[in-house]
């Protein structure tokens, strides 16, 4: 036996990127995030060669938590074909040898932009969401170190009040993607600006979800079975978005999120949003495996009564 | 390699990469070169921006990116972040830099003299249109050495201050600070209030355009400072380690660093001159002078909110506003979707007789009271 034989090969740059002292230093930070769920854990964040803005901080987490042995789903509002979810893929396989997937079932690690997936997941797989702001009293408190220190005070009173203030104006919320949820009655936490219709999916789930934001340099987590209602009035319930009657014109389904796509005759016309999923209804001949998904063919969520 | 599942995304950023590098020039030694010596003054911008000293390296990424600056910065902070951090320098002293030029405005004259050095300050700026013609062209005339050559370093303007009591003077400490103890804003989360060591850092690898926008907004009347510049420094620097075994100081290299201190009495509490700072790798006057500005506007009680440490550190952070801005054109749909959902609502609330949609010009009745 040599030295040779027993040294690594030589490479240009260290395994999954990062070097070892970033990856401790995200492993650390994700674990104190999982051990405050919802809370905004600061991060040195390394720059990477993709542009800050553009997943930078999802891909710091991924890169910290990949091993050969996992497969990796990557989307980017729902689809994996983006040209952005194609360039992260390209990316974190050229650096980890993972393997790749976009069936959400397959996936040990998920990382997406601005959508969880439509198939529940479970406790051996960990959704990775990218976010471009991670501070959720930014619209009512832009100075960092005023917002952290409401956290730290629980002072949320103005957060409630801007829900007030839009149902006084307009008669409902009308707050769009990133909704403002409460995590483990502790902290309100921006859930990334997924539509409304992926909060619920936060709310005692068997999976984790590691929520990172590279270019403000803060992450956080919501940990499996933990508690996330979004903000509302009990007389004036959350609702997710409304697309009832909407079907889909690759697969024939409804009540699950959708893409509208203008018509040149002033239509529309409705597809889901989850490509990985459409893709498995498609090649049914093929009978791939699909999983339960979070709302059932006629819209009702799995946790009966979360909606209201 | 991994099978990656794909269908047409990967093709077409291959090709969209491929037709980018089509439109300029080939990424050759040659071309680095020649970044390399005619555009000294570019490649330092990149370089301080880029937070890592290496010349060449910075002129390849200008040549690799097209010039586009921001690449051209992503990509040496993209390389910087892949280097381990083996060791620390030795502190670098104002009096020990081999300066060649050095000019105060707040006196005539000053102890070691006022310094030109190298400068287009007092160049017409008329374009050489002749060097297009392609006649044989006259190269500029070599400067002229002088009889006795001048000192390599020179006492600090601020020492002067200090003596005659009009800025307060700085304890010498006795126990230099321990390099690895100095916060680090590239390997520590940063926080606000920042350490002093993460503000200074932070402006030496800020985005001069973006320096220069808000320090040029506090000298125009938007601040309190009217930055005096008390001293400004072109010098190259010895870089010295300590032999880890010997425990002797050796030489590692020189590189080119440049500082500027403005002085003014302007704001901050107390009586007196205040200095305001700013260092950086590369010689690059303009964001010296606007970052000393802004140095001393953000110790203000009450700053202008555009001039709050905070604000001025996030927003004159190169790679993450450029990257954030062209994060946009990546696509939206399943927000504004979101957001749409939310809009028809209100629309369909406030424009209840109208079956088409958005025609009424008047909202109805009902929300006018609500919003009264």
């Amino acid at each position: 036996m040599s030295l040779k034989e027993l040294a690594h090969p030589a490479s240009d740059y260290s395994y999954a990127f990062l070097d070892a002292y970033a990856k401790r230093e995200l492993r650390r930070r994700i674990l104190k995030g999982i051990a405050l769920p919802g809370a905004q854990i600061p991060y040195a964040s390394r720059e990477l060669p993709i542009a800050r803005g553009w997943g930078t901080g999802g891909l710091q987490a991924t890169l910290s938590l990949i091993s050969p042995h996992d497969t990796v789903k990557v989307i980017d509002q729902g689809a994996d074909d983006s040209v952005n979810a194609a360039n992260l893929r390209r990316f974190i396989t050229r650096m980890s040898d993972a393997k790749t997937t976009t069936d959400t079932l397959q996936a040990t690690l998920i990382q997406s932009r601005h959508r969880i997936p439509e198939e529940i997941l479970t406790e051996k797989q960990v959704l990775i969401l990218q976010v471009p702001d991670p501070e959720p009293l930014r619209r009512v408190q832009s100075d960092m170190a005023k917002s952290r220190e409401m956290h730290a005070d629980r002072d949320y009173g103005q957060m409630w009040l801007v829900l007030y203030e839009q149902l006084v104006r307009f008669g409902d919320y009308v707050q769009g993607a990133s909704y403002p949820v409460m995590v483990h009655n502790r902290y309100i936490m921006s859930p990334s600006p997924v539509p409304r219709w992926d909060n619920p999916k936060l709310h005692q789930a068997q999976h984790l979800t590691i929520l990172s934001a590279g270019r403000e340099k803060r992450l956080y987590a919501v940990p499996p079975y933990t508690n996330v209602y979004p903000l509302e009035f009990d007389d004036v319930p959350f609702r997710v978005e409304n697309q009832r009657g909407w079907v889909c014109v690759r697969t024939g389904i409804q009540n699950k999120f959708m893409n509208e796509i203008p018509q040149a005759d002033g239509s529309s016309i409705f597809e889901v949003s989850d490509t990985g999923y459409v893709s498995k209804l498609i090649q049914r001949d093929a009978n791939p495996a699909t999983g339960t998904t979070y709302f059932d063919d006629e819209g009702s969520f799995y946790h009966d009564g979360y909606l209201k | 390699m991994a099978y990656v599942a794909t269908k047409g995304g990967e093709q077409a950023i291959d090709q969209s990469e491929r037709f980018y590098h089509a439109l300029k020039g080939n990424v050759t030694l040659e071309a680095v070169q020649t970044v390399l010596e005619t555009m000294p003054y570019l490649v330092d911008r990149v370089l301080g921006e880029g937070s890592l000293y290496a010349p060449e390296l910075a002129a390849l990424a200008l040549v690799q990116s097209g010039g586009d600056l921001y690449e051209a910065v992503l990509l040496l902070r993209a390389y910087r972040s892949t280097q381990p951090r083996i060791a620390y320098a030795q502190p670098i002293t104002t009096e020990r830099m081999t300066t060649i030029r050095r000019i105060s405005a707040a006196f005539k004259d000053i102890p070691g003299g006022q310094i030109l050095g190298p400068s287009l300050d007092y160049s017409h700026r008329i374009l050489r249109t002749d060097v297009l013609e392609g006649g044989a062209v006259e190269p500029t005339p070599a400067v002229d050495l002088a009889d006795q050559p001048a000192p390599r370093s020179y006492p600090l303007v601020a020492d002067w201050e200090r003596e005659n009591r009009l800025l307060v003077q700085i304890p010498r400490a006795n126990n230099p600070t321990n390099p690895s103890d100095i916060p680090d804003v590239t390997r520590d989360p940063i926080t606000m209030p920042a350490p002093r060591a993460h503000r200074l850092q932070a402006l030496a690898r800020a985005e001069t355009g973006g320096v220069l926008a808000l320090g040029y907004a506090g000298m125009r009347g938007y601040g309190f400072t009217h930055p005096t510049v008390n001293e400004l420094r072109l010098a190259y620097a010895d870089l010295e380690m300590v032999h880890p075994i010997s425990g002797e100081p050796f030489g590692v290299g020189r590189f080119r660093m440049s500082q500027a201190e403005i002085i003014s009495s302007g704001g901050g509490g107390g009586v007196g001159y205040k200095l305001g700072y700013t260092a950086t790798m590369g010689w690059n006057e303009v964001k010296l002078i606007a970052g000393a500005t802004l140095d001393m506007e953000m110790n203000q009680a009450e700053p202008h909110p555009a001039h709050t440490e905070d604000f001025v550190l996030y927003h004159t952070e190169s790679v993450e506003a450029s990257g954030f801005c062209i994060h946009f054109k990546l696509p939206h749909y399943v927000t504004f979707a979101s957001g749409m959902d939310s809009i028809r609502k209100v629309i369909q609330a406030e424009y209840p007789a109208s079956k088409e949609g958005y025609t009424s010009p008047e909202p109805s009745e009902s929300t006018k009271m609500v919003t009264a």
